[in-house]
């Protein structure tokens, strides 16, 4: 597999506040991952330095095998931002003009059906527009530009929920066809949880996690029994939560557990059950600031 | 709107429990064409390589089978294995937590049998 994107090492400090740090971070082609991360981990930062709107203080990322040059804007590349930077007295049609004109896949046809998916029109300006409609503006530049590499940077801020889910549906439908790499990043997790393919979990300028959604739902598991038989069953595994009520432990673990080693834990009461995604990323960011 | 997975366990293999659903359920018959992997996504809103592993799964037991440049198709004999697979399950994920959780409510097996031959089915 081709790297479409590989950040190495990557450094960004504001002040003294270090926004990212020493951050590795690879992407293939024909995938979709998820930035996941609270407000404030460092992902707009990160996504600015990848789309060259930000030099990093250190590191090196290389778009499409070419090592990205201060003051240069990544070839392919599709960058929708969560502010956008559109004139507000232009009209939606004339955005959308400008923008075809800066991606060579760009798909007119597509901007068009997508303008009618999500009830646009196309001569209203920028600036009359809500919260949610200019999301859409963005949303339809970015599926429309077909860009080898394409990032969304919080794409259904301020949608509804059925215009979120609408996005979702056309981003899936278009990608089947036109297999790329699309980034998405967002804090709203259990949306995005069936429509990635991996994650990278961020916080305080560091990955945390990249792993398959798939897998996170194989590994991840909630154990529930009495404390001891939970303290011997937990020690020399990954905990990434624990609590105690009762004589009973909660605990959140992450690894593989064979089917055996399953049924002797039950057999001593302990009960397993399944962790979303959601619900991981919770407990593996409250896990961490523990041993902070 | 998606139907709704259980985000708990792992996607594709529950896109597979759904098409051996479908088989058993005569959905789909021998030598059937399936619903492709492009249409699976966007009806359930899943991506479509996880979409992919879970008809892998499928082909690898034989119970269906890829026609070059067509699709996937119902394999010969795919119920019965797929019955034969669900009845072991049966016992091992419904049995044995009935008689578990009987066993909670103090209810003996004797009690448990008297249940199931109360219920007016078949």
């Amino acid at each position: 597999m081709t790297d479409v994107l590989k950040c190495s090492s990557l450094v960004k400090a504001y002040g003294r506040t270090e926004a990212v740090k020493s951050l590795n971070l690879n992407l293939n082609e024909h995938t979709i991952y998820g930035l996941l991360g609270r407000n404030g981990a460092g992902k707009t930062t990160l996504l600015d330095m990848i789309t060259g709107g930000l030099f990093p203080d250190g590191g090196e990322i290389r778009v499409h095998g070419q090592a990205l040059r201060r003051g240069e804007v990544p070839r392919q590349t599709c960058y929708v931002r969560e502010k956008n930077f559109y004139p507000g007295g232009a009209k939606v049609g004339e955005v959308l003009n400008m923008a075809s004109t800066f991606y060579p896949d760009w798909d007119s046809a597509l901007a068009e059906r997508l303008l009618g998916e999500f009830k646009l029109n196309s001569r209203k300006k920028m600036r009359q527009l809500s919260r949610g409609m200019e999301s859409l503006v963005g949303n339809i530049v970015g599926l429309a530009s077909r860009a080898p590499l394409t990032i969304f940077d919080e794409p259904v801020l301020g949608l509804d929920v059925l215009m979120r889910e609408r996005f979702y549906r056309v981003l899936l439908e278009d990608y089947a066809e036109y297999p790329r790499t699309i980034l998405l990043s967002t804090h709203l997790i259990d949306e995005i949880a069936t429509v990635v393919e991996r994650v990278y979990i961020m916080e305080s300028g560091d990955i945390l996690l990249n792993e398959e959604v798939e897998q996170i739902r194989e590994r991840a598991y909630l154990v529930n029994g009495s404390g001891g038989a939970v303290e011997a069953f937990t020690s020399g595994r990954r905990v990434l939560y624990r609590e105690n009520y009762g004589s009973h432990t909660i605990a959140a673990l992450y690894g593989e557990i064979g089917a055996e080693e399953r049924r002797e834990a039950q057999s001593r009461g302990i009960e397993f059950d399944g962790l979303p995604l959601q619900k991981f990323f919770a407990y593996l960011i409250e896990g961490g600031q523990e041993h902070e | 709107m998606p139907i709704h997975f259980d985000e708990n366990r792992p996607i594709f293999q529950q896109i597979a429990e759904r098409v051996e659903d479908d088989i058993l359920n005569g959905t789909y018959g021998e030598e059937d064409q399936i619903v492709s992997t492009t249409q699976f996504s966007r009806m359930f809103q899943i991506n479509p390589a996880t979409v992919v592993k879970g008809f892998a799964l499928l082909v690898n037991e034989d119970i269906i089978y890829k026609k070059r440049g067509l699709g996937m198709y119902v394999a010969a004999g795919a119920k019965e294995k797929i019955m034969g697979k669900r009845r072991k399950r049966f016992y091992n994920d419904l049995v044995v937590k009935l008689l578990e959780e009987a066993e909670k409510l103090q209810l003996t097996k004797e009690d448990v049998v008297a249940m199931i031959q109360q219920e007016k089915r078949g």
